[in-house]
Formats: C-alpha cells, structure tokens, sequence
C-alpha cells in the first residue's frame, strides 16, 4: 500500500470536521455576522469528548451502539474513494453498492436510536431522515452508474482514479449534469439548507438535529464526527468527479483535494445564505430533480 | 437418491407419528422433532455433494400412467433449492412444534405438524421431479396442504377469506401449468423434462407460448406483482412457522418453476427478459411501498415477500437477457444473483416471520402500534429480529448484502453489452428499493421493540422459550455465516447459473475468478467493520469508566412527564413517504384534530380482482335462472344440446363422411 494512501485518508479524517465550520462561518460573514471560529467544531467535539453521558432511561444498547456504527461505517466507506486520486485503500467491482449500503448502515442505527427514546420530536426526525434518504438514494446511485458508463470502470477506486480524466473530454455535458447532482446530494445528506437547516432552533423543523437530541457527551462527539465525515465523504467524491488527479504527484493531489473541500464547504455556506429552506413536501421534489439530473446525464452517456 | 428418499420417508413417518401417538403428545413432538430433523438432515446430503461439484443422481420409475416415466433427479439447479427447503422447512417444522403448544387444547395441532410434514416432503418433491407428471402433483399436493395449513384459525372470517382468495390464485396458477405442460408435450413424445427439452427447439416462436404461460403459471406462486393479490392476506393469517414456510420456500417454487423453464427452453425471446425486468422493478417497488403503508406486523412481511420476488426477478430478467444476447457473464450472474436472492430471502424473511410468531405468542397481537418496548423484555428475540432486518435491508456484513450486490453487479455490467445497456436504469429502481426497505424496518424494529410498551399486554410480554429461540438462532447464524463468508455459497450459485443458462462451467469459473476478489474483500469489510465496532464500544466502556451517567427521562421540550402514547406511532413513521407517493401506494388517510389515521388497501386486489369479480358475478346472475334443479328441464337441455350437435353435423360441409 502506498504511503500516500493512508496520508490522504488520515487527512480526511482530521480535516472532516472543518467543513461545518468553514460553512456556518460563510454563512455568518454573508449575513453580515462575525460568526464561530472556524476551528470552533474540534472545539465542540473536544469538549463533548471530556464529558460524562446523560441518558433516557427508555434507551437500550442500540442507543449507545449508535454512534459507534456511524462512525465506523463512515469511516469504512472512506477507504473505498480515492482520496490521492490514484487508488483507495480498499477497491474492488461493485464497491459503489459497498459505500452507500455502509453508509446506510450507520443510517439505519441512528434512525432505531432516534426511535429508542420513544420521544415523538426524535420519532419524526428519523422519519424525516428516511424519507430524505429514500429520495436522495436513487440519483447517488445514478451518479454512480452514469461514473461506470463514463470509464468503463466497476469500483469507485478505479473510475475516480485514472480513467475519469480521459473520459471528461469526451462527455462533458453530462458529467456536468452528474457533478450538479451530487452536489444536491450532498446537501441532502449532509443535512444541508435547502433541505435541512442545521442553525434552526425549533425542534419541530429540524431534521437530523432532532434525531439526535438525547445523545451526549462521547456518544454525541462520536455522532457530530461521523455526520462530519460523511459531508466530506460526499465532498471528496464531488471534488474526484470535477476535478481527476490522476496525472498529479500524490502531495499535489491531496492538496487539491483539502483545498477542493474548502470550496465545497464555502460553496454550501453560500447556498445556505442564498436561499431558504424548501417546505419538507418540496424536499421529494428536490431530490427527484437531482435523480432527472443525474439520469439525463446516464442517457446521454448512452446514447454518446 | 437413496439418501433423498430416505430422508423424505423419515420426514413424512415423522408427521404420522403425530397421528399414531395422539394420545401422548410428549412422544409424538420428540419422534417429529427428531424423524423430520434427521429427514431434513439425510435429504440434505445429495444436494450438498451436487452443490460440491459431485454427479447429479437420478431415478426413473416405469409410472404405468399417461406422460411416460416418472423421473427424479437432483442436479445444480434442485440442489440448490432442495437445500432451501430443508433448511428453512426443518426450522419452520421444529419453531412449530412449541409455538402451537399452548393452542393442543383447543385446536387440531397434531394435524397440523402432520400436514407441515407432507408439505415439505412435497416441496422437495417438487424440486426434484424431473418429468410433469409427478411435478404436477407435488406441486399440487404443496398448494393444498398450503391451504389447509393457512386456514389454522378457521374460526376467524378474515383468516377463511384469505384462505379462500389463496386457493383461487393458486388453482388459477396450476390451472395454467398444466395448460403449459399439455402444450409443450404436444411436441414431445413424453413429458419427461428431458423430453420436453429436446422438443425445444421445435416450438413455435421460440417458445413465446410456453414463456407466456410459464410467467403466468409460476408467477401467480412466486406472487410477483400484479399477480400478488392472494399473499398479503394468506401469509398474515396463517400460524407463524406456517407463513415462515409459505414465505420463504413455497413462493420460491414459482422462481424455481421459471428458472427450470429457462433451463429446459434454453434462451428466452428478449421481449420475455425485459417483461421480467420491468416486473421485478414494478413488484419491488410497489411490494416494499405497500409494506410501509402496514399496520399489522405479519401483513408487513408478506409485502415485503412480494418486494424480495421483484430483486429476484431483476436477477432473472438480466440472466434472460444475457443469455440471449451470448453475454455469458451476464447470464451467469444474473441467475446466479436471483438463485443465491431465493435463499437469502428464505432464510432471513422465515427468521422474520418466526420472530413475528414470537412477539405475538408473548403478547397476543400483531398490531405494530400497540406494541413497543419488547427489547428490554424480549432481547433475544429482537437480536435475531435485528439480524434479520439488517440482512433483509441489504446492508453489509450480512447476506442479503452479497446477493444485492451481485445482482448489482449484474445490472451495472449490462453497460458492456449494447443490446441490453437501458437495463442499467433498475440500478435506480434497486436503489430505491433498498431505501424504501430501510425506512420499513426502521419503523417495525423502533415501533415494535424500541421505545416503550403501547399497551398493557405489550408491556407483559416475556421472552419465549428454547423451542422457539433455537430454530431463530439457527436462521441468524446461518445470514452471519453467509455474509461474513459468502464465497461459501456465491461459487455453488455462479455453478447453479451456469447451468441454467446451460452454458459450461468454465464460464462459471470465469464469473468466479472475477468475483472472487471483491468476495474476500466483503468479507474483510465484514470482519473489519465487526473489529471497529467491538474497538469502538471497548473505548467508549473506557472512557466513561471514571465519568457521571446519568440515568433520566427523555428529552420532550421539557415536558418531564412523557408517555408512551407521546411517542411517535408506526403509521406517522411512514406517513411522509406514503403521502409522497399518492395513489399508488393505496392507503386512506384520515386527519381530524387530535387524530391521525391510515388504512392500507391492496391496489390490485380491492381494484382490480374484486371488482373483476363482481362483474363475474353479476354475468353469471343473469344466466342463472337456467339452473331450476328441474330434471325434465336437464333431460330438455340434453336434447337441445343432442339435436344442435347433430344438425352441425348434418349440415357441416355436406353432410357426414365428405
């Protein structure tokens, strides 16, 4: 395994938590606010890190399971992706089903833990999530399918590794259309203005907050990370669909891909101050505007 | 043979030994656990030494009835379906045994192990028949005992009328198999499968008639969408190990009748692939979307039966069409990914079902929203009914993870073959599927097993007995079993596929050797992500060794008071995506102040069949005044019917003898 491999993975991991704060810190200077440090979630996680634990007494093990699953799964699906541009540290045919069955997986433990409590604010959140899920899950998978046609190539460590570069010339039009697609994929499952707000105070309109109110202290460091590297999880695949760096040397292509990330980060930030959140019954719509996207761009990979 | 038949016989002297000690009910449950035990056992053996690359036996029998020798083999394609029926049926047969227990009393139940019994051995027979005569009539025999099975609780209206809507769909099903077999042994000499195959290639547009009859014949048994509507309704009423049976095996018998057409006719028309990749989407889709709009636990499962056929079906429409079109690859995986799906689901839907047979012995009902909280009370059975919903979800490290990603990989590959590249579409649709399904089981696992009890009898639930946990615990090792080392059964399924396309096992090793890779890295993945999780759980144990935990209520806007009937219900769960989906998903939603509400309909069955039946019905009214029990009114019908018979024969073409 090279080197750069687990130094790119290793930079995942430590530079995750600085997307939220790079976004809210956006937003707050576009609003005409000073705004949190933008190290202000190590801050946060490192304080919840010290803590004890308060939990509900309805709560069983998969309560605490939770958090641990997130972020393991999380933690897995990144070493399917490419992150040196050039390989991932685990790849093999298929392993697109892998990243976002993984990451359904830790999805599908918060949403038992969310419904562990018995509480109704965290039961509707988790069915909220589901529901963001459902829809956003077909055009993530269209995007994968339109990446195969493009290259040729059944794992996500090959088609983002070499082939894409050679096949972005040829296919512009509708990478395009699958790199827009992600990007509002992204904001679903990152818990994102439009579709969720992660700065709303009111439990009733919340969405992945609220499915997390009675976790604390480690657990809930554990659930503010893993939430984290999934938004960067899904940033590194947008940055290695727009931009292939596969002809870079290993440092330069980490590099650009932490930097990438910032602009992912600032890009939400914007989004998030541009527009409002959509009513939750828009939020299918969205999502279904993402999946035509995406399979516009399958179809004129088909017919080209 | 000798083995399979043994094994069959000592199942079957199993169940009459529940007739023969009727009044020593100790005896007559330990000669069936151990005769149907050891059945399933020895039966076993032949198909795992074929599954092993061993030779396929076969017997013939001189039958001395119309259709030639009866014939039974077991080659790659029974084996692999005999070892589902055993496994699961030996599970089923055993789970029974203490789950009918506290109804002896009140109920025939020696009848019913009896008739669990002859409905395996028929199973079995139905999967090793090698000619269409004693098929028909296993299958036959498996459809009626079915019924009788299903109708357990004759008392109730609901359970006769399910019954009875099982029975019409089934017979409409066997009616139209025997149409098939009688118009295919118009060109064989016998009826003898071998027969049939070798007068393949003289049928009429390349078998379009036999395809057309066999989708309909065995589509009505595997349930696929539009031709579900008698599942639902059968599958929940029916005793649990019953509808553990029905659900995992007795539908896989129309997936097996399919896959056996294709294997005797050889490549299908295309047309015949896409119909059945359009119905696998169509049945997934709608199966899982119906199964959230569910209020009742056991009706919930049996939609999602009709969800797992549509998987099954897409593996089948890409091995269809792949077989056409010489992409052998595609063939092989495709079958392949739909065989190695029949037993997944099998094995995790029974284990489902038979943790549903569990919550309602410990708590009298199946309404999802009157249990709740049944982990503290009930831990083991929720462990295997979380094993089982992760695996039927689809998420690694569990089995139903292997089989979707082959047929995944299935889907994704038809890019490389021009004909068939729209098919990577149901990518999306599988996708889909998977989501659906997830949020289905996160609302029965949170509803029923998490939060707290609904109800009084909810709340004093107990955890059920060894009878009962020992057949789960076995259905949940053998989905760990298979997702942490799935090159165990994935080689034998890319053989099973092979030989369905009826292409040589070279390509099945080809498939191998292009699977094996990712294989052992999904079991590394299953391994690894098991390690971090125990690593994680040891860490956080650490860390709040020396901390304050706090033990309170929780949080509700600082109400300090909640209740259970504060928590969110099963049907609010769900609500966002069923409204999302509007009609289609047939439910009726009442919101009043204070009160929310939804009723589930079955779209086909409260659209189409009943009124269909009810115009049925009302022709028949109008022609049945003919009909007065009068016999000089009969003798005057023979008549007429003698002198129209004799004038057509006067006036046909001149007269008799031109």
């Amino acid at each position: 395994m090279k080197w750069s491999v687990v130094v790119s993975l290793a930079m995942l991991f430590v530079i995750a938590p600085l997307l939220p704060g790079i976004a809210a810190k956006t937003r707050a200077r576009l609003t005409g606010r000073r705004g949190a440090p933008v190290l202000q979630p190590y801050r946060d996680l490192a304080r919840l890190w010290r803590k004890g634990a308060v939990y509900s007494r309805d709560t069983s093990r998969v309560f605490r399971f939770a958090p641990i699953v997130l972020v393991a799964t999380a933690a897995f699906a990144a070493s399917l992706v490419p992150l040196d541009g050039q390989r991932a540290m685990l790849s093999f045919s298929g392993d697109f089903v892998a990243f976002a069955y993984l990451l359904a997986l830790g999805r599908f433990l918060l949403v038992l833990a969310a419904l562990d409590t018995g509480s109704s604010f965290e039961g509707m959140g988790a069915s909220r999530e589901v529901t963001v899920a459902a829809f956003a899950e077909p055009a993530l998978f269209l995007a994968f399918v339109a990446l195969v046609l493009a290259t040729g190539n059944l794992s996500l460590g090959g088609a983002l590794g070499g082939p894409l570069s050679q096949a972005w010339p040829g296919a512009v039009p509708a990478l395009a259309m699958v790199t827009v697609s992600l990007f509002l994929v992204l904001l679903a499952e990152g818990s994102r203005v439009p579709v969720d707000d992660p700065a709303t105070h009111l439990e009733l309109t919340m969405i992945h907050e609220v499915m997390v109110l009675d976790h604390s202290g480690p657990d809930f460091a554990m659930i503010l990370y893993g939430h984290a590297l999934k938004l960067a999880l899904f940033g590194s695949l947008l940055v290695g669909t727009l931009i292939p760096r596969a002809a870079l040397t290993a440092p330069l292509a980490i590099a650009v891909l932490a930097l990438g990330l910032v602009v992912v980060a600032v890009a939400v930030g914007i989004v998030e101050s541009v527009m409002a959140r959509l009513r939750l019954n828009r939020v299918p719509q969205f999502l279904t505007a993402a999946s035509a996207l995406a399979a516009l761009g399958v179809i004129l990979l088909l017919v080209g | 043979m000798i083995l399979f038949f043994a094994g069959i016989t000592s199942i079957l002297l199993g169940g009459l030994g529940m007739l023969v000690w009727r009044r020593r009910p100790g005896l007559a449950a330990w000669t069936f656990a151990v005769l149907v035990g050891a059945g399933c056992a020895l039966a076993v053996v032949p198909a795992i030494q074929v599954l092993a690359g061993g030779a396929a036996p076969e017997m013939r029998v001189p039958a001395g009835v119309p259709g030639g020798d009866w014939v039974f083999g077991v080659d790659l394609l029974s084996a692999f379906f005999l070892l589902l029926v055993l496994l699961v049926g030996g599970a089923s047969a055993l789970y029974g045994l203490e789950y009918l227990a506290p109804e002896a009393r009140r109920r025939p139940v020696a009848a019913t192990h009896l008739l669990t019994a002859f409905e395996i051995a028929a199973l079995a027979l139905v999967v090793t028949a090698r000619s269409a005569m004693p098929f028909l009539m296993a299958w036959e025999v498996m459809a009626v005992l079915a019924y009788f099975l299903v109708a357990f609780d004759s008392e109730q209206a609901d359970v006769r009328r399910a019954g009875l809507i099982y029975l019409i769909g089934t017979h409409t099903g066997t009616l139209v198999l025997i149409a098939l077999f009688a118009f295919w042994g118009q060109f064989a000499g016998a009826l003898s499968f071998d027969a049939l195959a070798a007068a393949a290639p003289q049928l009429p547009a390349g078998g379009a008639m036999i395809f057309t009859l066999a989708l309909v014949g065995f589509g009505f048994k595997a349930g696929l969408v539009p031709l579900h509507f008698w599942l639902p309704g059968a599958h929940g009423v029916a005793p649990s190990h019953v509808s553990a049976l029905m659900s995992g095996v007795v539908i896989k018998m129309g997936i097996y009748g399919l896959l056996r057409t294709v294997s005797l006719v050889g490549p299908p028309p295309a047309w015949w692939g896409w119909l059945i990749l359009c119905l696998g989407l169509a049945s997934g889709v709608l199966g899982v979307l119906w199964a959230l709009t569910q209020h009742d636990l056991k009706r919930l499962l049996a939609y999602h039966s009709v969800e797992n056929i549509g998987i099954i079906l897409l593996g089948l429409g890409i091995g269809a069409l792949g077989a056409r079109y010489d992409a052998s690859m595609l063939a092989v995986l495709g079958f392949a990914g739909a065989a190695l799906h029949a037993l997944n689901h099998a094995l995790f839907k029974s284990l489902l079902f038979l943790g549903a047979g569990a919550v309602q012995r410990a708590t009298g009902t199946r309404l999802i929203d009157q249990l709740g909280g049944l982990e503290r009370r009930m831990p083991l059975t929720w462990a295997a009914f979380l094993v089982g919903s992760v695996a039927i979800v689809g998420l690694p490290p569990l089995n139903g993870f292997v089989s979707e990603w082959i047929v995944y990989q299935g889907l994704l590959q038809s890019a490389t073959v021009p004909p068939m590249r729209a098919a990577v579409f149901a990518v999306a649709g599988l996708a889909l599927i998977g989501a659906l399904a997830l949020a289905c089981f996160a609302k029965v696992g949170g509803a029923v097993f998490l939060g707290r009890p609904r109800t009084a009898a909810t709340e004093r639930g107990r955890e059920v007995g060894g009878g009962l946990l020992a057949p789960m615990g076995a259905l949940a090792a053998a989905c760990v079993v298979i997702g942490v080392v799935p090159v165990l059964v994935v080689t034998p399924a890319l053989r099973v596929g092979a030989s369905i396309a009826g292409i040589g096992t070279d390509s099945a090793s080809e498939a191998a050797a292009a699977v094996g890779p990712a294989l052992q890295w999904i079991s590394f993945m299953a391994f690894g992500l098991v390690a971090m999780v125990g690593a994680g759980w040891w860490l956080r144990r650490v860390l709040l060794r020396r901390r304050p935990q706090v033990w309170t209520e929780t949080w509700g806007c600082a109400y300090a008071r909640p209740n259970p009937r504060m928590q969110y219900t099963a049907a609010s769960f769900a609500a966002p995506l069923v409204v999302a989906y509007g009609t289609v998903a047939g439910v009726q939603v009442t919101r009043e102040p204070g009160h929310f509400h939804t009723h589930a309909t079955d779209v086909v069955l409260d659209r189409v069949v009943f009124p269909l039946w009810a115009t049925v019905r009302t022709w028949a009214l109008t022609v049945r005044p003919m009909q007065q029990g009068r016999l000089w009114l009969y003798l005057l019908y023979l008549l007429g019917a003698l002198l129209v018979l004799l004038l057509y024969l006067a006036f046909r073409a001149g007269g008799p003898g031109s």
